[in-house]
């Protein structure tokens, strides 16, 4: 429904938004070239500060916006969340993320401007990156002290779709935790394919970590994938009828 | 020797589990990305979860990604399945 609400979100707020991205990154893009540092961790902070300042503008288009973080664990961790909106990207940084890796899919590398810093950043290509590779970026990313997040569905045309595994192999091959994230309220505030910003209720919910090592079936990953689906999608559609 | 109907029969059974499909989707000439709608990251969960059924290894030695349809994955499981004297 296109309210008086929607119109000013979608003719204010959301430009002021794409201004501050394409403002931050007229800024920064100078300090990042002269100054550029091979882990990336540097462009992966400029993202950080990006992400909150979006974070601020879907604040301001919410009806509501409730945070419920989880103190981080002791060690670096695989964040996996569900996904229906181009929003979600920006939503672990409320959650305490700070130093990031993405795995996401290959074409977000081409798009103009974003690939520069997808690149600088070290994220990776999830479908161009062999296995072996992937495992090997995933091993450094997390000795730097990132957290990886990943979004198992893949793809924002079917919000309860099945999650993949990858990410869960990551996490059984690399013995770390795996950060369940739960999004409610983006799908409705931006959905697939839209440009409209609606007023939504935004929820973004840390659920406790799973560890491989409290599974015992015969294919480790598939069990986290399905397990860690049904903790994240039973708090979304809790949130999705309130 | 396990037979083709029973290559079938447990294939889709175990896509129905893992990917949640209907028998309507699994007709043996349903195209696995367009009609299936399994996408390059869902083949690899697909090779892990036909290798447990059948308990062999899917991956070695063959090129899976020449795998089109179902009627395709079908002779390729009873290929190996022949192959393995199963």
């Amino acid at each position: 429904m296109y309210t008086l609400r929607t119109w000013f979100n979608t003719l204010i707020i959301g430009p002021l938004a794409i201004v501050w991205l394409f403002v931050s990154g007229l800024l920064a893009a100078p300090f990042l070239l002269l100054f550029p540092d091979k882990t990336g961790r540097r462009v992966r902070r400029f993202v950080y500060l990006q992400s909150r300042g979006i974070m601020f503008f879907v604040r301001l288009c919410a009806r509501k916006f409730t945070v419920r973080p989880l103190p981080h664990p002791s060690t670096p961790c695989i964040v996996v969340a569900n996904h229906a909106s181009a929003l979600d990207l920006y939503t672990v940084s409320v959650l305490g993320f700070r130093h990031v890796l993405y795995i996401t899919k290959g074409w977000v590398f081409k798009l103009p401007f974003f690939r520069f810093v997808m690149r600088g950043a070290g994220y990776v290509d999830a479908e161009k990156t062999p296995p072996e590779e992937m495992l090997a970026l995933c091993k450094r990313g997390l000795e730097n002290g990132c957290d990886i997040v990943l979004f198992p569905q893949g793809s924002r045309k079917n919000p309860q779709a099945r999650f993949k595994s990858g990410a869960f192999y990551l996490a059984e091959m690399l013995q770390v935790p795996v950060i369940p994230v739960a999004i409610s309220g983006t799908e409705e505030m931006l959905p697939s394919g839209s440009l409209c910003l609606h007023p939504a209720n935004i929820t973004l919910t840390t659920l406790p970590a799973v560890n491989a090592a409290d599974f015992n079936g015969p294919v480790v990953h598939l069990e986290m994938a399905r397990t860690v689906r049904k903790q994240i999608m039973d708090v979304v559609n809790k949130e999705n009828v309130k | 020797m396990i037979t083709r109907e029973e290559i079938i029969r447990l294939t889709n059974e175990a896509l129905k589990a893992e990917f949640e499909l209907t028998d309507e989707q699994l007709v043996p000439t349903a195209h696995l990305q367009q009609d299936v709608g399994l996408d390059s990251l869902d083949a690899v969960d697909m090779v892990v979860v036909l290798e447990q059924k059948f308990g062999m290894t899917l991956r070695q030695g063959y090129d899976i990604r020449s795998i089109v349809t179902l009627n395709d994955l079908y002779d390729f499981i009873e290929k190996l399945a022949r192959e393995a004297g199963k």
